[in-house]
């Protein structure tokens, strides 16, 4: 209890007054004659102890009106329990990310942090202020029934999001409405992978709801990608399946089953890989899908990935392009891995006519400035520089470790943003960029050691089949929500139900839903977006109370289970209201029982001598 | 002015009625206002001796209508009359200091009006032919004074009724010890006193004079003020005989003294009726008619 007027409590001196009567009313001067005195003696006599009482009784109550009117007049003012609560600034963060849809007892987890979360706005008052966060970075405010609304149209998404951060902005928002009184709820499945590290949320108080179930075992398809990304057709699904013990598997694309298997599943992690190979008839951007067999959290049990299958390139190769690069093609020819024909040439610079191709340096050190005008006719922008001799050792990819006894230096004629496929200390060796791929030494075992390395026809089938095919062919891998750089070349995206979605600025965000989105340049597909959960978001572990404790606020937060009751966890701030009525009405009490007690005095004295 | 038609003086506030003569007059304006306001005669089924005319008043009794002179002079006059007894009567009055007391200026102190009810009870006797004595006392017996039906004697009451008293103390049953002396034969005995006294002795002395056959009447004289405590503040409150003094304030005592009160009234009209005696609480604000008419019909009891 405190006081709007504490000076005022100084009146409280004033108890003196009938203290000082009640002590001093027999210190009495005057003396009457009476002769009677004896029938007041006998009087005082019978009477004197209910005298004695009443008349201590009376200074109490004149006490008591006393210290009841002063403290009324510093007006007083407490919290009440039992009243309804302070105005509360309350935030709840409602995780609802892929791991609470997990389904336990016949319903999801995350209805019952959903209901959770309207039992809470049931005893909200319309002097508090609401806010409702999710982990994909939403946030609504507002009244109960708009609250209540966002609550029932909420639905699980596709992946982790960030539940850190939808704590640390609903502290802010907390913290920053000025309320007296502020909490945070946070209903959450409280899983282990979510909740890694310590959240930021200052003095606020916040109480957490993890129902105490066990987590299932889950099954579920960690990883998925098709390797090459364009197959030629020939390619591979690459995926990783989660479960402790095996599980049958099915690949498709668009739909049609490309293969069945078993997954062995088990070992220390619980993760198996699964690879299987294929030449599918269906050509251009395929969406795929790796699928197991439907378990209680049916989210993950299906993971996504994009392939871009296309007929094998046709590649002619230059005469002065030398034995081995002869050698190479010919074996991916046998192969069906490429076919001989005029679509790509690998053909020395001097000789370069046309794009695409795989340049070589000039044949005859005399013929460099015919390579070098060959390359500007062509529009690429590098030119060779002088020859360049002596050991060195190339790094890049799966040329590291390369020697290269002669090379031609490579320069580039204006700033562009090819890619650089490997050096030779600090300059460039192989460069790659639209539709060309050049290289700066000759394919011969005395300028380098390219040609005689087991890697070197695998190279490159890959410079030929995915560098200069005449289509970009992006994959990014993503999770729903994650902050991605928009392709320059990408004006919209195809979603999984065939609708298109421009796409402009720099930066766009991934879609919230799994699945498979097109990036369209033009009307073609030329790349594609493949949305998947994060694969920790499959294991369901439970984090302790003590570790969610620990990880969401420290001493000031609360950890509840299923079976414990809202009452008392939520609004807890008891409002400060005036107790100037009540002590008013006290101080009238102790009034008019005065006046009875010392009203009564008659009736006790007639009691006593009956 | 027409006696019917004049105020009677037993009927007047005491105070205002002392104010105006000597104790001897005002006992006998109150005396005749007492006669005059009385309905039936005072004699019945006694042999009696015609005394007076007195003018017909509303209430007498026709029986005692002289139609002769209703008849002759077209006056209505009821004929009074004289008994041929001998009651012998004592007075006995307290005087010791507690009686010369009054809890207010406008009102007579116990002993001014106890007095006066003794010069007029003792007149009215007296013109009855009784036999009236006087006992007056305190710590010790101060006026003794033998019953006498002449009436010089009642002057000589009147007299005595200036000698010293005033005591510290009521000491009530010699007083009645004496008065029994003085009364050989049976006859009625009227104590006035305040009684501030302890009723065991008074009940002794009492017993005494009933089983020797004598009527006994107690008027029990008290100050509104004693009765009521009509007072207010805080004060030590001093009894003037014994010293007793009681501090007290009077708002959170009055209504307990009064039920002290009250039960010692009770007290004493118990044990005096059980003694066989005659017991009224008399205020000094009541006129003087009213002890008087109870003394009175105490003497009517008797033959």
């Amino acid at each position: 209890m405190s006081f709007l007027a504490p000076l005022l409590l100084g009146m409280a001196a004033a108890v003196a007054v009938p203290l000082l009567i009640h002590l001093w009313r027999r210190r009495i001067g005057t003396r009457v004659d009476f002769p009677a005195a004896r029938y007041l003696a006998r009087a005082e006599q019978e009477h004197s102890r209910k005298l004695r009482l009443r008349n201590l009784l009376l200074m109490l109550l004149r006490v008591a009106a006393v210290l009841f009117v002063v403290i009324a007049a510093a007006r007083p003012v407490a919290r009440v329990a039992g009243g309804a609560h302070a105005p509360t600034a309350m935030a709840i963060v409602l995780d609802n990310s892929l791991s609470t849809s997990v389904i336990i007892d016949g319903e999801p987890v995350l209805a019952r942090l959903r209901a959770a979360a309207l039992e809470i706005l049931d005893r909200a008052e319309p002097t508090d202020r609401l806010w409702l966060l999710t982990p994909d970075g939403r946030t609504w405010g507002g009244s109960v029934q708009a609250l209540r609304q966002a609550i029932d149209q909420l639905e699980p998404l596709g992946g982790a999001a960030d539940p850190r951060g939808a704590v640390a902005r609903a502290a802010g928002l907390a913290r920053g409405a000025g309320f007296d009184a502020s909490q945070i709820v946070v209903l959450t499945d409280g899983q282990a992978t979510t909740w890694t590290e310590p959240v930021a949320i200052g003095d606020i108080p916040a109480l957490v709801y993890a129902p105490a179930e066990t987590a299932p075992v889950n099954r579920a398809v960690v990883g998925a990608v098709a390797n090459p990304v364009r197959w030629t057709p020939r390619g591979a699904v690459d995926a990783l399946v989660l479960s402790p013990d095996s599980v049958t598997y099915r690949i498709t694309l668009e739909g049609r089953t490309l293969a069945r298997g078993t997954a062995v599943g088990g070992g220390e992690s619980g993760i198996s890989p699964v690879q299987v190979r294929a030449a599918p008839p269906e050509r251009g951007w395929i969406a795929g899908t790796v699928e197991i067999e439907p378990d209680e959290l049916r989210a993950d049990d299906v993971r996504h990935f994009a392939v871009r299958i296309g007929a094998p390139p046709r590649v002619s190769v230059h005469a002065a392009a030398g034995p081995f690069v002869r050698s190479a093609v010919d074996a991916l020819t046998a192969a069906d891995r490429l076919v001989k024909g005029g679509e790509i040439a690998i053909v020395p610079a001097d000789a370069l006519e046309r794009l695409p191709a795989f340049i070589l340096p000039p044949s005859d050190p005399v013929r460099l400035g015919a390579a070098n005008r060959a390359l500007e006719r062509a529009g690429v922008p590098w030119r060779f520089g002088p020859l360049r001799t002596g050991a060195a050792t190339a790094r890049g990819g799966d040329l590291d470790g390369t020697n290269v006894n002669r090379r031609w230096e490579l320069h580039a004629t204006r700033p562009s943003t090819d890619d650089t496929v490997a050096v030779i200390g600090r300059e460039p060796w192989i460069v790659a960029g639209d539709r060309y791929v050049i290289l700066g030494s000759s394919v011969d075992p005395g300028s380098s050691a390219l040609p005689v390395r087991a890697s070197f026809v695998p190279w490159l089938f890959e410079m030929v089949s995915q560098r200069l095919t005449g289509e970009p062919h992006l994959v990014v891998e993503a999770h729903p929500g994650d902050s991605l750089r928009r392709p320059p070349w990408a004006d919209a995206l195809e979603t999984p139900a065939g609708e298109r979605v421009s796409l402009t600025g720099a930066a766009m965000r991934a879609p919230p839903r799994t699945g498979v989105y097109f990036l369209l340049r033009g009307s073609a597909r030329s790349g594609a977006i493949v949305v998947n959960a994060e694969p920790d978001e499959s294991r369901l572990a439970r984090l302790s109370d003590d570790a969610l404790r620990a990880r969401l606020g420290g001493r000031t937060t609360r950890v509840i289970r299923t079976d414990e009751p809202w009452e008392g966890q939520v609004f807890t701030s008891t409002d400060r209201r005036s107790l100037l009525v009540p002590f008013l009405l006290a101080g009238c009490l102790a009034m008019l029982l005065e006046t009875m007690v010392a009203g009564s005095a008659g009736r006790i004295a007639r009691r006593g001598t009956t | 002015m027409d006696s019917a038609r004049a105020p009677r003086a037993d009927l007047f506030d005491p105070a205002s009625l002392a104010a105006l003569g000597h104790i001897e007059i005002v006992a006998r304006w109150i005396v005749d206002g007492f006669i005059t306001g009385l309905h039936r005669s005072p004699r019945r089924g006694f042999s009696v001796e015609f005394a007076e005319h007195r003018p017909y008043q509303f209430g007498d009794d026709l029986r005692y209508v002289d139609w002769k002179i209703a008849a002759r002079a077209d006056r209505w006059v009821v004929k009074q009359f004289e008994e041929e007894t001998n009651l012998r009567a004592t007075i006995v009055l307290d005087v010791s200091r507690s009686m010369a007391w009054s809890g207010a200026a406008t009102r007579l102190t116990k002993l001014a009006y106890a007095e006066r009810l003794t010069a007029a009870l003792a007149l009215l006797l007296i013109r009855q032919r009784d036999a009236v004595g006087l006992v007056r006392y305190d710590d010790q017996v101060r006026t003794s004074i033998p019953p006498r039906a002449r009436t010089q004697h009642w002057r000589r009451i009147i007299a005595a009724l200036d000698d010293a008293g005033a005591g510290k103390a009521s000491r009530a049953p010699d007083a009645l010890e004496r008065a029994a002396r003085l009364v050989i034969r049976r006859g009625m005995v009227v104590l006035i006193s305040d009684l501030l006294m302890d009723v065991s002795d008074v009940e002794r002395a009492v017993r005494s004079l009933t089983a020797a056959g004598h009527n006994v009447t107690v008027l029990h004289i008290m100050d509104p003020a004693e009765r009521e405590l009509g007072m207010s503040g805080e004060a030590v409150f001093v009894d003037p005989e014994s010293g007793l003094s009681v501090p007290a304030t009077v708002a959170e005592v009055r209504t307990a003294y009064r039920a002290t009160v009250e039960a010692a009234i009770g007290e004493w009209r118990a044990t005096l009726a059980a003694a066989g005696a005659g017991y009224e609480v008399i205020s000094t604000d009541a006129p003087f008619g009213v002890p008087l008419r109870r003394a009175f019909a105490a003497r009517q009891d008797l033959p």
